[in-house]
């Protein structure tokens, strides 16, 4: 009997002695290890997100220059802003940049994608080709497209070659045709990188469901609009954000085909070169220019609010 | 995915790039009022920095031994030369200034200088060094006295240009005017212009190619500021006049529509690539058209600046910051760069005109050698005696040349009247000033 009890009880002091004690490691429950890995990520999201973020918000309300501290002075920037024609010009043209070129930048870079998707080496040419403006400078493109548009570019040589018009047409000087040279130049720009982000997703898509699909007869178009574009229904939702965004702030291309001057009278002002016109410079208004960034960015949270809102119900009716 | 993961994934999307947006618009505060005590009273001694623009390309080895000379007559003295590029100079000043960088010595504008003398960054040399005024010309010294900065003049005055005219014959010829009848003055400009149109004008070619500047409304005879220098005052009727006859020439086909937006590169390309009848250039001009244009500087004309008035005068000068640690190093450096040896030493190199006393004078600005440089240079030389800087330094930031170039458009293509539009102009410059 004793040796029946005690032999197990022996055995388990042997296995106790022979295991290995499992070491504690030194950062084991130390309060602070976790932020030595955050830290880096931390320092750089504070000094370069946060801290500009909320020196803008301060500022705004101030009557500071670039090189005097400012005086706080309440809304006066934002009253000073809605009587200040320029602001309204470059709401505008910001606006309509979003209205113009957020829809074309949903579709036509997944048709773009639908039509390149597969192995081919063809295939993977156009590919190539539509994403080669993404890598490309906004300055150098700026000047390929400044000198094809121009006056005696090459499009105005060519239209009046093929005598579709009789004198060179302003696309460079006319307010409402620079306007939409600049978002033809962003669009050709970014369809590219959309491309990518859409062929990614209709990668995701099941290919039974085509089979499907063409088993009841649904045609090319068909397809496309009842089992692509609800496959990639996320993704255009993600799109559309990132295009607003963008096309909201648009900068280097309506820069570049103006020279930098905004355009004659200064009517293709887009409200990111309201804000570079005022904040840079020896006399720079930081507190106005602030206060254009504080409204930039409140009428952006609303707009992407209101998208955020429409696609939730989207999906619940869906 | 779940709708919360949507929701999240949406959402830290939307934040993020918000955030972005914000933040990447921020803009930097101002630093504080205090201009601190330098010291004014130490040695010549130490090391310095002195910042030229865009100078190093065609003048290294000038600096380098002016570096070395001063070094040699200041022995324990370091000067540490930088040059910036032409590219956003304005910019590189204001981000050293408001960081308190700004170097010893520094080579710029009056306009810059104004606005760097009112937040109490620059020396004011008239108050530390009152000698100094007698060695530079009056018009030059005047130019950097800020009345409205405690009537400090606060820079040594250095290099000066102004800007004779280059007309194109052969456009004068093909457009049925007299090449050897140039216009002097803006009624001989216009009249001129409107014949050039007139025969022209259906091939894109004009004799004007940018709209005026706040120099061209002096140079017009508008009034700029009044008496304190306290306010705009060029929408009189000379400078509503000056716009309405830009107003004609444009219904006449004069000026093209590329011309309304055209900034200064945007008209010599024009002029280069023979459209334009007239540019106003400066004594590089021609150098370049030789080399960029061959064919138009074969049919170039000179002439003076046309003016109603006096001519215009751009003029750089060298500024001591009024942190320096070295002030008496960096002064001392400042004065020898502008001593009248190296101003005509460097005229002679850069094809500018030196601000010393007396070096206009001197046989190579009077006497013609009968090469075109040699003509242009005397010419030229004469008009820097009897010009004025008429840019007033409080007009100062692309802010106020923007607007202005903008409410003169507006006036052309009949979205305003030039009296309002100048009334417009010189209100938000009035504004910015007070602002200041």
């Amino acid at each position: 009997m004793t040796s029946t009890i005690t032999a197990p009880e022996r055995d388990t002091r042997r296995a106790d002695r022979t295991r290995p004690a499992r070491p504690v490691h030194w950062a084991q429950g130390r309060w602070y290890v976790p932020w030595l890995f955050l830290g880096v990520a931390l320092v750089v999201v504070c000094t370069f997100a946060l801290f500009p973020f909320f020196n803008t918000l301060l500022l705004s309300f101030t009557d500071a220059t670039l090189l005097r501290g400012g005086q706080f002075i309440g809304v006066d920037n934002f009253g000073e802003l809605l009587g200040d024609s320029r602001f309204q010009t470059a709401l505008l043209n910001s606006t309509l940049y979003v209205i113009c070129v957020v829809p074309v930048m949903v579709i036509l870079p997944l048709i773009l994608a639908t039509l390149v998707a597969g192995n081919g080496r063809l295939l993977g040419f156009f590919r190539t080709s539509y994403y080669l403006p993404v890598i490309m400078s906004p300055v150098i493109v700026g000047l390929v497209w400044t000198n094809l548009l121009n006056r005696r570019g090459l499009v105005n040589a060519v239209l009046e070659w093929v005598s579709a018009v009789s004198g060179p047409v302003p696309f460079l000087t006319d307010r409402w045709l620079l306007l939409f040279s600049a978002m033809f130049v962003t669009i050709w720009m970014g369809m590219g990188y959309y491309m990518v982000i859409y062929l990614a997703a209709l990668a995701s898509i099941d290919p039974s469901l085509y089979d499907s699909a063409a088993v009841d007869g649904a045609g090319t178009v068909r397809k496309f609009l009842h089992v692509t574009m609800p496959g990639v229904r996320n993704t255009m939702g993600l799109i559309g954000l990132f295009s607003s965004i963008a096309a909201f702030r648009v900068f280097g291309e309506v820069y570049m085909l103006t020279d930098g001057t905004g355009g004659t009278g200064g009517e293709n002002l887009t409200m990111t070169m309201l804000i570079q016109r005022e904040g840079t410079g020896l006399q720079a208004r930081t507190g106005y220019a602030g206060a254009i960034s504080l409204v930039m960015f409140v009428i952006m949270a609303i707009f992407l609010l209101l998208q955020l809102v429409a696609q939730n119900r989207q999906r619940k009716n869906g | 995915m779940s709708r919360t993961f949507r929701w999240t994934t949406a959402g830290v999307a939307a934040s993020a790039a918000l955030s972005l947006t914000l933040t990447g618009c921020g803009v930097g505060g101002g630093g504080s009022d205090d201009s601190g005590a330098a010291d004014t009273g130490g040695k010549v001694a130490g090391k310095i920095t002195f910042q030229t623009w865009n100078l190093k390309g065609g003048y290294k080895q000038y600096f380098e031994g002016l570096v070395d000379a001063f070094e040699k007559k200041h022995p324990g003295t370091t000067v540490k030369w930088v040059d910036q590029p032409a590219e956003g100079y304005q910019d590189k000043l204001s981000a050293d200034a408001a960081a308190g960088n700004l170097p010893d010595v520094v080579d710029m504008g009056p306009e810059a200088a104004r606005t760097l003398a009112d937040a109490g960054t620059l020396l004011n040399v008239a108050e530390d060094d009152p000698e100094a005024e007698k060695d530079y010309l009056p018009a030059a010294w005047k130019a950097m006295t800020f009345k409205d900065v405690k009537g400090g003049t606060y820079g040594y005055p250095w290099y000066l240009n102004t800007g004779p005219s280059f007309f194109n014959t052969a456009l004068f010829k093909k457009c049925g005017l007299d090449p050897k009848n140039l216009p002097k003055t803006y009624d001989e400009l216009f009249d001129q212009a409107a014949v050039m149109s007139k025969n022209c004008g259906s091939k894109g070619i004009s004799m004007i190619g940018r709209l005026p500047t706040i120099e061209t409304f002096g140079m017009y005879g508008a009034k700029l500021m009044n008496k304190d220098g306290t306010k705009f005052t060029f929408n009189d009727a000379k400078g509503v006049e000056l716009v309405e006859r830009y107003q004609k020439l444009y219904k006449g086909s004069g000026f093209t529509e590329e011309s309304l937006n055209a900034l200064q590169t945007g008209e010599a390309d024009s002029f280069k690539s023979g459209e334009l009848g007239w540019l106003p250039g400066s004594s590089y001009t021609l150098s370049d058209l030789k080399k960029t244009a061959p064919k138009v500087a074969e049919s170039v004309a000179m002439g003076p600046l046309i003016a109603n008035t006096a001519p215009n005068m751009y003029l750089e000068s060298l500024v001591v910051n009024a942190k320096s640690k070295n002030t008496a190093t960096a002064k001392a450096f400042a004065k020898f760069v502008t001593d009248p040896a190296n101003q005509m030493a460097f005229a002679k190199k850069a094809s500018v005109f030196p601000s010393s006393t007396g070096s206009l004078e001197d046989p190579y600005f009077t006497k013609d050698d009968a090469t075109d440089e040699g003509h242009l240079r005397v010419e030229a030389a004469h008009q820097v005696g009897t010009s004025v800087v008429w840019w007033p330094p409080a007009f100062s930031g692309t802010s106020d040349v923007d607007n202005l170039r903008e409410q003169i458009a507006k006036a052309l293509l009949g979205k305003t009247t030039a009296q309002q539009a100048l009334d417009d102009a010189v209100k938000y410059a009035n504004d910015r000033l007070a602002k200041q």
